[in-house]
């Protein structure tokens, strides 16, 4: 059968997010501008950054994501994030490994509310005629610079973004432990293009990325798009195979 | 109604040099079976870097072997990939035909253009033409096998003009087929006068769909071949046992194991948005079908597993359907031992194959008729 992931996340809890409950509440993003670069990494890169509970995507590849948030419940903030290319049983996923925001609220809230392993940093999106970039810099260290390259319109049918795991501490059963969050975002295109996808910098050890090194870029994508980041409806035990140790925790949303 | 045997060769790791070889032996010896108990077809997939899924990488060396030790069994290419990064359209014609030689004539020849990322990315594909070039490579296919000498300037291959040796032995070609995974594909196969390949498990209804506006469109089209090949094959599993509970537990779990492996591979839709790839192909019924190795659900309809008389009922179906050939998995990953594998096709030609043999008869193969 498929190979599985190897880290054990209940080795470590005090390094994982902690929610205080899972009654998240949905939140609204509504005309964010999200630039996500897929590139591919060696395998032997990945060894041990993906939970027990989860299979490898083969090849192995990360998702380098920037996006501008102008609106949200927590006002505007920009939020980059890197997650792996993995499988949730039979469902592609990408577990989510590092991310900043751009602001201290934003940082507090997505950690607290799904699990989001972020630090608060400067996020810039800055888009050119001839490419979209992104950059990420904490304590004054640039640990990304990334751009699409010739952005082309592409309808927004041509993209598909994947669904989000996280790793977090969650009160389930009347105690508080280590556990994996499906995070299922609903997104609504307006506007998608694609390009080249350029790294100029990534510091793989800022984003829990262990010795991660980018390889073959895959594709890029910059799109339009209002997201819904959804109300906490599956979790997982870390160390089973997800289709043992998946729990529904509320109904799915009613628009699906 | 016609039977095939359809081959991803399927091998579970770890995969030391005898479980490799063992695996193959034993497709071999079922395809050995098969042709003595009068199945129509052995179809192989050309499948890359698929790991665990599909270890067929080299079909025209496998299926040459199924015909070296059959007499009667149909070899099929199920299907080439018709990507210039993948294969050149001078060495198919080439390959193929020399198949077609050394089986006496019993050469399909299926087109693709590879649904995975995995695989396209390998060969460092670019995932937006592979329609387009498929659709360069059928046109060129027959051609290139019938006239004497074939020259050709196209937006992805180009050769001065020479002659391509061998030709096929089958006159005027084999039968040509392309697969049909993502919706839409059936009207491809239709406008060309090409075989349906269905690879897809879907139920009746999206079936029936597929089959009616297959049979509607090739009433009009442009054969690229010499001659139209109206057939509508599609793929299913089969485990057939006396005893239906028995069946039906081991036909899930060969159904499991397989749609479990599938939803491993990473689709191209999944990781490079390009328009060529609107669609999941497959991907999504086998999500949905595949919640784990040791599910237990209702798997999708149709499927032929159980006993005899469970397999007949879903076989009359898919005949009422418009089907006119079933291809079986009949392992992978291992999951059901070979002597099981073996005593399942005993029974199936002993008490299946026999309510369908009269329609299989009378209708011949398409290039026959056509050369008549």
């Amino acid at each position: 059968m498929p190979l599985y992931g190897t880290l054990d996340i209940t080795q470590n809890t005090k390094a994982l997010p902690t929610l205080a409950n899972l009654d998240t509440e949905a939140w609204t993003l509504p005309k964010a501008e999200m630039l996500q670069l897929l590139i591919e990494v060696p395998r032997r890169t990945t060894d041990g950054l993906l939970p027990k509970a989860m299979h490898p995507a083969l090849p192995s590849y990360v998702i380098l994501a920037v996006t501008k948030y102008s609106e949200s419940p927590v006002g505007p903030f920009n939020l980059a994030v890197l997650r792996l290319g993995s499988r949730a049983g039979a469902h592609p996923r990408g577990f989510l490994l590092g991310a900043v925001a751009s602001t201290e609220t934003a940082a507090k809230e997505l950690r607290g509310r799904w699990g989001i392993p972020i630090e608060a940093g400067e996020v810039k999106f800055l888009r050119r005629h001839d490419r979209v970039m992104g950059t990420v810099s904490r304590g004054g260290k640039t640990i990304l610079d990334c751009a699409l390259i010739d952005p082309q319109p592409v309808a927004g049918t041509d993209v598909q973004y994947i669904n989000w795991v996280t790793a977090a501490n969650a009160p389930l059963d009347g105690q508080t432990q280590p556990m994996l969050i499906q995070v299922d975002p609903k997104y609504t295109f307006y506007k998608a293009e694609r390009g080249k996808p350029q790294v100029n910098v990534f510091d793989a050890a800022a984003w829990n990325a262990g010795a991660i090194a980018l390889a073959d870029p895959i594709v890029g994508t910059c799109c339009t798009v209002d997201t819904d980041l959804p109300r906490i409806r599956f979790v997982m035990d870390p160390l089973k195979p997800v289709f043992q140790g998946t729990r529904r925790i509320r109904e799915s949303r009613s628009d699906e | 109604m016609k039977f095939g045997l359809f081959y991803e060769i399927s091998i579970p790791r770890p995969w030391t040099p005898e479980k490799e070889r063992t695996v193959y032996n034993n497709c071999l010896e079922q395809v050995k079976l098969a042709d003595e108990l009068g199945f129509d077809h052995v179809w192989a997939v050309e499948h890359h870097f698929l790991e665990e899924y599909s270890h067929c990488s080299a079909p025209e060396l496998f299926l040459t072997a199924c015909a070296m030790i059959t007499k009667n069994i149909q070899v099929g290419h199920g299907i080439v990939v018709c990507v210039p990064e993948f294969n050149h359209p001078i060495k198919i014609a080439e390959r193929t035909a020399t198949l077609d030689i050394l089986s006496g004539g019993r050469l399909h020849v299926g087109t693709g253009r590879s649904a995975t990322w995995t695989e396209l990315g390998g060969f460092r594909a670019n995932p937006d033409s592979t329609k387009k070039s498929w659709d360069e490579f059928v046109r060129c296919l027959p051609k290139m096998w019938m006239q004497e000498t074939f020259s050709y300037q196209g937006e992805f291959w180009s050769m001065p003009e020479r002659t391509i040796l061998p030709k096929p032995y089958q006159k005027p070609h084999p039968p040509m087929w392309v697969a049909v995974t993502s919706p839409g594909t059936e009207i491809d196969a239709a406008d060309r006068g090409l075989g349906s390949l269905g690879l897809s498990f879907a139920g009746f209804d999206e079936q029936e769909k597929k089959i009616s506006e297959y049979r509607r469109r090739i009433k009009s089209c442009e054969p690229v071949g010499a001659f139209v090949n109206e057939q509508v094959a599609t793929t299913n599993f089969l485990f057939c046992h006396e005893d239906e509970k028995t069946g039906v537990e081991m036909g899930k779990k060969l159904g499991n194991t397989f749609n479990y492996l599938a939803t491993q591979l990473i689709s191209t839709r999944e990781v490079f948005s390009s328009p060529s790839y609107q669609s999941l192909g497959l991907l999504p019924a086998l999500r949905r079908a595949a919640t784990g190795p040791d599910a237990n659900e209702q798997q999708t309809e149709g499927m032929a597993y159980g006993d005899p008389a469970r397999i007949i009922r879903a076989v009359k179906k898919w005949e009422s359907l418009g089907v006119d050939c079933i291809n079986f998995i009949l392992d992978a990953n291992e999951v059901v031992p070979q002597d099981q594998v073996m005593a399942s096709l005993k029974l199936f030609a002993k008490e299946v194959m026999p309510v369908f043999a009269q329609g299989a008869a009378a209708k011949g193969s398409p290039a026959k008729v056509a050369a008549e």
